[in-house]
This record gives C-alpha cells, structure tokens and sequence, in this order.
C-alpha cells in the first residue's frame, strides 16, 4: 500500500529548519486549507439555509412545499447537486489515486496536499449529494448513499490514524527501525510505548484500508447503477 | 493480496444482493397506485427517455380521458388542460401521500364548467358528490370520485312537482333556494294575479297535498274558470255565480258597479223611502260589510227616545211605522182600542196630538188614562168632588159627547121636579165669568171643547130659592121679608099650574065672582120694567070694583 502525505510537524517532534522560504510556503499551505475549510462551511450552510424549509417537510407533504420543484432530487437545484456532488467525489479519487500511484508524477506537488484536497473534494462531494437525497433514503441508491456515509467515516478515521504513524518528508511511511535509529534524546522507556503504538497504528491502518476503498467501489457501482437508471427513464438534468 | 481479491469479491456478491434486495423505485408509492410497486411496473407509468407522459397516465384513468376529450370537467379548464398530469399527481412520495391534494376550502368550483351559485355554495362537496347522484355504474363504485353528477338539477334533486311540470328547474327556481320560486312569473300563466291575488299566498290557491306518498303541491291543472273553484260562495248563491258582476280584485270589500246591484236580491228588499237613499247612508264603511238589518233601529235612531222600550220585547218601528215615510204611520184606531184605553166616541174623532203631543213632544206611552190625564178639570171649585171622585168624569160625562150629561140631579138638595127636569143644566147653571182664574178656564175649555165663555157652569154654591133663577113677574107684590116664595102658589110642573086657593085670599069667590075672568078684577099695569098683572089690589069693596 502507498503512504500517506507528510506529517505535520509538531506531531511528530522533528526538528526542522524553517527558513524564510519555508514560512511563506507554510503561509500559503494555510490560505489552500483556510479555503477549502471555508467553502466546505459556505456551501453547507447555503444549502442548509435555503433549504432548511423544505426539508423538515415531511416526505408525503414535500410535493405541496413551494420549493419541492427546485430541491427535489429530480428538480433543478437537487438534480444538480447529485451530479456535482457525484463529480466532486469521482474528481477527489481519481486525481489522489492517479497522483499516488502513478511514479512519474510523484514529483507534482506534495502528496499531503493531494490528500488534503481528496479530503476537500470528498466532504464537499458527499455534502452535495447528502442535499441531492433530500434527505430521503430509500429504494437500491440508499445502498450508494449509506456506502458513501461509510467511506467519510472511514475516511475521517484513517486520517487520525495516519497522522500517528511517522512519515518522511516525502510522506513515506517510516519503518519500525528507522524509528528506533533515530535519536530523538526521548526516554528509554518512552519510546518504547511509541513505538508499541506506531505498530498498533499499522496493524489498524491495514483495517482501515480493508473498509475505505471497498464501500467507495460500491458506492460507485450502485450510483453508476442509480445514474443509467436515471438516465434511462429521461432525467438528464439540464441536458 | 490474494486476501485482498477474495475480499473484493466478498464485497461484490454483498452488494449484488444488496442489490436484488432493493429496488430502484425513488420512493414508495401512494395507495391507490400501491399495486404498481415493483420493478417490472416501472414502465407502466414511466416512459423510458422521456420521463412521464399523459398518456400513460390516461390510458389507466380512461374516466378523465374521457372527459378531456370531451372538453369538459376540471382537466378541461384553462388552469390545467393539456399540463402534465405529474404536475399536480405526483408520486413516490410515500403510501400515504395525497395524489389528488385536494383543498375542498380553497378549490374554484368555476374551473368544472358548473358554476357554483347560491346555496349551492354553501353545500360541502360530498353532500352532492356522493355515488347517490352518480349515474355511471363504473364511476358510482368509485367512493372518492368527483365524476359523474349531471348537470340537471333532477339530477341530484328530487322532482318536487313529479312530472306535472317541466324539467328545466332555472325556469321558476333560482340558486338561492327552492323556495320561493323567484323567476317564476305568474302572469305568463294562464290565470293572471291582478289585485290582491298578487298578494295572496301560493298556498292559498295551490294546496298542498300528497301525490304518491310524497308532499305535493299542485300547480298546473288548478280550477279557475269560476271564482268559486278557490273562493266560498258567502251569498250561498244568491247573487249568481258571477262574482266579478260586482266584486273586483283588488278587494272583496270593494263593489264595482253599485248602482246596478240589484239590492232586492239580498235579504233586505229596498222598498219605498229606502230605494231614495245613498248606498253610504246604511253601508257606513266597506258596501260588503254586513249591515244589520232585522231591525229598523239597527239604522235608524229612535226619534221616540225609548218611549217604547221595554212595552214590547219585540217592539219595532214598523210596528207603526212603514217605508214610505215616517211621518204617516199604520197604526190605526182599531189598533188603539187593542191597548188599553179604547178610543171611543168623541175620543175616536180626536186627533192624536190633543193627546199625544203635549210640551212640545211625542209622548204615547204612559201618559195616564185618567181623564184629567187631558182634559182639564173645568168644574173645580164649581162642583163639589163628592160628585165625581177622583176626578172622573165618566160620573157624569160619556166619552161620546160632553154635553151628554147624565147626572142625577136627585143625589143634590135640589131634586129636580117637574118643568125643573125639562130644562137644560145650563138654563139654571150657568153663570158668568167674573175672576181671572175662570176666565183662564174658559180659554182652556175653548181649546179643547170649543166651548164658549158662556160654557162656563156653576154647579156648586147655588142657593135653591126660587128667585135665584126665576125672575119675580109679579113685581114683587108677594115679596115678604126680601123671600118671595112662589111655591105657595106655583108648582114645578108649570107656572100656570098652580095650587092658588083664592078662598085663602083676603076676598074670597063666590057666586058670580067664581066665573068671571080673574082680569076682570086683576088688570096688566105697566110695571117699571114691563107691564104685570095686579094681584094685590086692595080693591075688596064692592064699589071698588062696581
């Protein structure tokens, strides 16, 4: 399996130099994280303030809601909140998968930041479908949805596992000798129970990887399933 | 990483069952159409490529194609002819989602084509869409259904009139209420209202009655060729049939037409006086009014003032009185002599004011039957009332004539004798007229007798001397002591029959002096008044005479 990106600094004690050029590329890792953060928390609350209406509705009344034509899953806005939602997902994975597997193009940006990107495409993407569902989680693409849950969970989970465990600059994983070579001036007996731990983390991040990326296939597969239906009974959006 | 594979394809038969598990329908379906659920029914509804069409909507609910093809009912109105029926009808959205989202409160009734007005208005959808009204079989098992009322009001309504009338209802009946029939005109009718038959209540003329055990009103077929089909004959045929010979519309009270009445067709005949009179003088208010009319006071006033109430329970003016005029009256004086004081003699003669009319007034009844009751008592204070007690003439008098005296004269001190009873009263009683009272007296008796002063007779306070009546021809030679008693020598029986002895004389005959003529001796001298025989001549010497 690949490793994962960098691990924040302070995490894992290093010392590191900081040079001048070090803080502005640590400035602007900031503003592309701030914004992401930002219009993850806008897009939410957008849809949650123009909508909020609507979906307390209950299912059987949502049809006489004067916006039930627009956030329908069907309606224009709903519609095209399941097909960009879908994109930004398809989007995140791709590119992290491509980035990450893909040798020649391990030198394009640092991989922490793809990840870190993954992350904002595949929050923003499930939010966007989360508001496409209205809310209403029924028939075979409930199957895709709860998938979807399951896969931002686990995504959300292995990331606080693999900020435990140690990495290069690079973000590749440290090996159980590596770690024990090098001299942190750390207690004996203290990096004793570090290192139990780091081998702990690997054995649950080996889990980990068991869940995440096999929920994201079915997820995929049933909304691939949801998306020819869809298409097949003429929904096609505004095309 | 073979555990890996093995895991993949653990994962993939998980979903596929997932999959055959789950359907791909976005949401249950409402109940009505709970049987279409299922995979294979997609299609049934949906049409692949192009979402849902009309079509498919109405080739299942042929009731509403129907009725669109017809341009007729709600689908066909301008608000959602020709829309996509999913536009109202939506689905999925759960077994108990109102397909047909129906706010009877709000819903324009107008957009059905059957304009809601009057108390329809204020009906609730299901008093009149109940399968009741609804014809069509299919559409009556329908419990829900909107369908299927028809547009005639027999349609839902019961026919009130059960056939006799016509079936367009708008003709006579409007929305607002059965009753009253407000468009109905009565003077398209054939019997047209005028007068107070436009007052009248329906009702009155069109009774309600019960036709085939139901309520029923009768309107057409109502008898009116003869006013006597709805009204009561109050004259009981006395006046014919033809009511408007006399009677308007307007009123029964009102009476066209009032001098040709023929009055004499009523119970009262007018007859004499009565035909001169205005119809007001007797019909004081309306001409149809009743008037009483058993009795004659019922109209007319008594000009006697009761005189003769309580003389007759029966009493009437025609008793007396008749038409032709009040002043000649019928009562006769054999009529009189029914009653209690019989008219006879001079009485019978008499005309009834001397009687009747005293003060300025018709007096008759009660006004006495003594005779002083009239007659004034002229001998008062002449004849003393042992002779005629208490007044009664009748002693003395008889009603047949005044002068018809019978009276005797024996009851007096002065019995009548001889020439005494050949004379007439007057020839001793009467006497003359001296004081103010008598002369009063005399005026009375004049009215009432024509009797003259000379009539005026003293009956009483005579003193029975000869000379108080007689006159004394004899020049007073036998008056002694102011008396001069004739009856010495004259009876009553006549004065030249005499009781004279002249042997009681102072010369008594004899011989020859017996048969001469005694106006040998006893001469007529001239008197001082007139001449007189001399009886006392002192001559009793024979060379008196010799």
């Amino acid at each position: 399996m690949n490793r994962g990106p960098v691990q924040e600094k302070k995490d894992n004690n290093d010392i590191i130099d900081v040079n001048q050029n070090d803080k502005m590329l640590i400035t602007g890792h900031r503003i592309y994280l701030f914004s992401m953060v930002i219009f993850v928390v806008a897009v939410l609350g957008y849809l949650v303030f123009s909508g909020i209406s609507y979906y307390q509705v209950k299912i059987e009344e949502r049809f006489f809601h004067p916006d039930y034509l627009r956030l329908k899953p069907s309606g224009i806005w709903g519609h095209g909140l399941g097909i960009i939602g879908s994109l930004c997902m398809i989007a995140g994975v791709a590119t992290y998968m491509i980035r990450k597997r893909n040798r020649k193009l391990h030198k394009v940006g640092v991989l922490k930041h793809w990840l870190e990107f993954h992350i904002f495409l595949c929050t923003l993407g499930p939010i966007l479908v989360l508001f496409h569902t209205s809310f209403k989680f029924g028939g075979l693409v409930a199957v895709s949805f709860w998938s979807m849950v399951a896969v931002f969970i686990s995504g959300i989970i292995g990331r606080f596992i693999y900020i435990r465990i140690p990495h290069t600059i690079e973000g590749r994983e440290l090996s159980l000798s590596e770690v024990r070579k090098m001299n942190t001036g750390m207690d004996e007996s203290a990096l004793e129970r570090r290192i139990e731990r780091l081998k702990r983390m690997q054995e649950l991040f080996r889990y980990w990887h068991v869940a995440h990326l096999p929920f994201a296939i079915i997820m995929l597969v049933i909304m691939l399933i949801h998306v020819a239906v869809t298409i097949t009974f003429g929904y096609n959006w505004i095309f | 990483m073979i555990k890996i594979v093995r895991y993949y394809i653990s994962s993939f038969l998980m979903v596929t069952s997932i999959v055959a598990w789950a359907q791909l329908s976005p949401g249950e379906l409402s109940t009505p159409h709970a049987s279409l659920e299922g995979l294979s029914n997609c299609t049934k509804c949906h049409t692949l490529g192009s979402k849902i069409s009309n079509e498919k909507c109405l080739d299942c609910h042929t009731e509403i194609k129907v009725r669109v093809n017809q341009r007729k009912g709600y689908h066909s109105s301008a608000k959602v002819y020709k829309k996509s029926c999913i536009l109202c009808h939506s689905e999925h959205h759960g077994r108990q989602f109102q397909i047909i989202h129906f706010d009877t409160k709000t819903f324009d009734h107008n957009t059905t084509g059957y304009t809601l007005e009057g108390k329809h208005t204020s009906k609730h959808c299901r008093d009149c869409h109940t399968p009741a009204n609804i014809v069509d079989q299919q559409l009556k098992k329908k419990k829900s259904t909107y369908l299927g009322l028809g547009r005639e009001c027999i349609s839902c309504h019961e026919d009130y009139h059960q056939k006799t009338l016509n079936e367009k209802c708008s003709d006579c009946h409007t929305y607002e209420g059965f009753k009253p029939a407000s468009r109905f005109n009565h003077s398209k009718a054939r019997f047209t209202l005028r007068g107070r038959h436009s007052e009248v209540d329906c009702i009155k003329c069109h009774e309600i009655s019960s036709l085939n055990g139901k309520p029923f009103q009768k309107f057409k077929g109502v008898k009116f060729s003869s006013c006597a089909n709805c009204h009561k004959d109050v004259h009981n045929n006395q006046f014919g049939q033809k009511c408007s010979d006399c009677h308007v519309e307007e009123s029964f009270k009102k009476v066209k037409n009032s001098g040709s009445f023929d009055h004499n067709l009523t119970n009262f005949k007018l007859e004499g006086m009565h035909t001169g009179v205005s119809c007001q003088s007797c019909h004081k208010g309306s001409l149809t009014a009743p008037v009483k009319h058993a009795r004659c006071a019922d109209c007319h006033q008594d000009f006697h003032e009761g005189d003769f109430v309580n003389r007759n329970a029966s009493y009437d003016c025609d008793d007396c009185h008749d038409v032709n005029g009040f002043k000649q009256t019928s009562f006769t004086r054999e009529r009189h002599n029914e009653g209690s004081f019989k008219l006879v003699g001079a009485h019978l003669m008499t005309e009834c004011s001397a009687c009747h009319y005293k003060s300025l007034k018709w007096r008759f009844c009660r006004i006495g039957r003594a005779c002083n009751d009239c007659h004034e008592d002229i001998h008062k204070s002449y004849l003393d009332s042992k002779y005629y007690p208490e007044a009664n003439c009748l002693n003395c008098h008889s009603p047949e004539n005044w002068q018809d005296i019978n009276f005797d004269h024996s009851t007096t001190k002065f019995p009548l004798q001889g020439k005494h009873k050949e004379k007439s009263c007057r020839s001793c009683h009467q006497t003359r007229a001296t004081s103010a009272s008598e002369i009063r007296i005399i005026e009375t008796a004049k009215l009432i007798d024509s009797a003259t002063s000379e009539d005026l007779l003293q009956f009483t306070g005579l003193p029975s001397q000869c000379m108080q009546c007689h006159e004394d021809n004899h020049e007073g030679q036998f008056t002694n002591e102011n008396v001069t008693n004739c009856s010495s020598c004259h009876v009553p029986d006549g004065w030249l029959v005499s009781t004279f002895n002249h042997d009681n004389a102072k010369f008594k005959l004899d011989g020859k002096h017996k048969n001469i003529e005694c106006v040998k001796c006893h001469p007529l001298v001239e008197g001082d008044v007139k001449p007189y025989i001399l009886y006392k001549t002192g001559k009793t010497r024979c060379a008196d005479c010799h």
